[in-house]
């Protein structure tokens, strides 16, 4: 029985590892391709096999052992086909049947019958069982159940009343051509078999290289962004901690000069925003956006990253997929609020909340700062409204509305409303 | 703050497996005099059982802990004792993790970048059993309800107050300033999140279920 433990296992050898369990695979799933190929030529031989039945010139002497072994050999055909057989005890079976089916052709006839030359009604589905060996376990396979046919051929002469010395010259030239008949299809089914299981694996074998190769190059590229990123910020920041770090104690090793706490603070600050930053770089399972998007969540993460001085928290009920031109405008705007936060706001907190419905994506900026009264008239006659103004003029470009919501004392909360498809404007 | 009076201290327990960390949590909240530190833990296995010798009123859990996760630490520490309270503390960036400990039980979530009052203040505030919120989480919660409401018929769904308040919560705002908003108390936001949060929980419950139905697990495997 799977576990669940298997699942989970099972799902992360498929997904991420797919060079080493493939090839290992491919094979028995060309080999089954090639069964169903046999399959194809059973029924075409089952149906011979009844034509010739219907057709017996002169009637079975035990129509009831012919027929009851033309039902099985269908009833064993329509299995086949339907079910998902395994080759483990299936191949024996069926070459059981098969041999049975050739003994039974010298039963079912009168006496002397066989060797008189009449066609045996068995003929070609015996084959089948030869031509399943031959693909699913190679040519030496093959030869066997050819061998084990013909004996049973001969065995079909012995049950219809003719001694193994009594078999005349043509008898035997007959059965011989019907030996040679299935060692030839079981040795070049075979053959012919093992090659393309071959040449399948070593097709495998090449896919898997590729898709490692490949790996290793998204790998590389991955590699690179991050180190620019990291260069970017991260080791700038570092650097600057250690000088002033250095400066500091200087100044507090003399004695002479005063260390203000806010000067320690603001390493502190900027350690502390680094170590998020680069958490956040190495932690955050990667977003891939689809060609021609972006995701609005990491993006705006980024914008509130930058904004200096004011640590707002970014949240949204998802990556939010849109098009690039329309993120780089929300970001932008973003930015403005926020950065006009900082300027006047006077705000100990500041968020970012990104929500989404069928039509729209809404981006709200909500600070707990002095406040102020919003009035759109009034603040573009005092030359106000600049930073706002921008912002409206991003949002509407982009087919969407502004809302501010503010009173004085009690904080402010913007409020973007972009519709997801740029197709109105 | 919404400390309760002049109440006895908080008996914390402190799990992480760096013991600079756990020095500095236990320097913040013992100077401080609002809790006691009565254990320490540096891995999952060990925090399950500490948990059950010292009996803390609150776990301070870190979420990435070597041998047992903190996630399960987590599950395992509600599932001895419903009572006990477990704060995650967890770097930014691990947001998945967090939500899972939310949804193994966890009563509430701090990013180990806040400062030592803001830890105080989470420590009083789950220990008078208020559910700490970062916006981040209500985000990710919201997402988690909007994922589910999608795929199956029938689980817990938020009302509309309450998808009001996580939504509220997501844009930074404390329960006090919600409530203002909303024309609710303090205490009623709370409810509403603690809801929220008990949910969260009972969906967990029903995706394993039905997860073990599927796989015909359904015996208890215990």
């Amino acid at each position: 029985m799977a576990t669940p433990t298997h699942n989970v296992a099972d799902n992360h050898g498929v997904t991420q590892e797919p060079s080493h369990q493939e090839p290992a695979r491919a094979p028995s799933g060309t080999r089954r391709t090639l069964a169903r190929g046999v399959l194809v030529f059973r029924w075409v031989a089952l149906l011979w096999m009844s034509v010739l039945a219907l057709t017996h010139p002169a009637g079975f002497e035990r129509p009831g052992l012919a027929w009851g072994s033309i039902a099985a050999a269908a009833a064993w055909t329509v299995w086949l086909t339907a079910g998902a057989p395994r080759w483990g005890w299936t191949l024996w079976a069926d070459l059981a049947l098969g041999a049975w089916l050739l003994v039974a052709s010298g039963l079912v006839v009168a006496d002397g019958a066989v060797v008189a030359g009449r066609p045996l009604f068995a003929t070609g589905y015996p084959l089948s069982p030869v031509l399943l060996w031959a693909v699913t376990r190679g040519p030496g396979a093959g030869l066997g159940a050819a061998a084990a046919m013909s004996i049973a051929a001969v065995l079909a002469r012995v049950v219809n009343g003719t001694g193994l010395t009594e078999i005349p010259a043509e008898g035997l030239q007959n059965l011989a051509g019907a030996a040679v008949n299935f060692l030839v299809a079981g040795g070049a089914v075979g053959i012919v078999s093992r090659l393309v299981v071959r040449s399948a694996e070593e097709l495998q074998q090449t896919h898997a290289e590729l898709l490692v190769e490949r790996e290793r190059a998204a790998r590389l590229a991955e590699r690179e962004s991050l180190a620019r990123e990291i260069h970017d910020s991260v080791l700038q920041s570092l650097a600057l901690v250690h000088k002033k770090g250095q400066e500091i104690a200087r100044r507090g090793q003399g004695g002479s000069e005063r260390i203000r706490p806010d000067e320690v603070r603001g390493l502190a600050d900027l350690a502390g925003e680094q170590e998020a930053g680069l958490r956040d770089l190495i932690l955050r399972e990667p977003e891939p956006s689809p060609e021609g998007t972006a995701s609005l969540r990491e993006t705006l993460e980024k914008v509130a990253r930058s904004v200096n001085g004011l640590r707002p928290t970014v949240s949204s009920v998802g990556p939010i997929h849109l098009e690039k031109r329309t993120v780089t405008e929300i970001a932008a705007a973003t930015r403005e609020g926020l950065t006009n936060v900082v300027k006047h706001a006077n705000a100990t907190s500041a968020s970012v909340f990104i929500d989404e419905t069928e039509e729209n994506v809404t981006v709200s900026l909500r600070d707990d700062g002095v406040g102020f009264d919003y009035d759109e008239d009034a603040l573009r006659a005092r030359g106000k409204a600049g930073m706002l103004g921008s912002m409206k003029g991003r949002v509407n470009d982009l087919g969407g509305a502004m809302t501010v919501t503010s009173q004085p004392g009690h904080g402010t909360e913007i409020e973007l409303r972009v519709p997801k498809s740029q197709a109105s404007t | 703050m919404s400390a309760p009076g002049d109440r006895l201290r908080v008996r914390v327990m402190v799990v992480d497996d760096h013991p600079v960390w756990r020095d500095g949590v236990r320097n913040d909240l013992e100077t401080a005099g609002v809790a006691e530190i009565v254990a320490e833990a540096a891995d999952g296995g060990d925090a399950i059982e500490r948990a059950r010798d010292s009996m803390p009123d609150l776990v301070l859990m870190d979420l990435k802990l070597p041998t047992v996760s903190g996630t399960e630490a987590t599950r395992r520490i509600i599932e001895d004792s419903p009572s006990m309270r477990v704060l995650v503390l967890s770097a930014s960036g691990e947001e998945a993790d967090v939500l899972d400990a939310v949804k193994a039980g966890a009563a509430g979530y701090l990013l180990k970048s806040s400062t030592s009052e803001e830890l105080i203040d989470a420590v009083l505030r789950v220990h008078a059993g208020e559910p700490v919120f970062t916006p981040s989480l209500a985000g990710l919660v919201l997402e988690e309800f909007r994922r589910m409401a999608h795929k199956d018929a029938g689980d817990p769904d938020l009302t509309a107050r309450e998808n009001e308040v996580l939504i509220l919560v997501a844009k930074g705002y404390t329960y006090k300033a919600i409530g203002e908003k909303l024309f609710i108390s303090t205490k009623t936001v709370q409810n509403h999140v603690q809801n929220i949060l008990t949910k969260l929980q009972l969906h967990r419950r029903y995706e394993l279920m039905r997860y073990a139905i599927k796989k015909g697990l359904d015996r208890a495997p215990d």
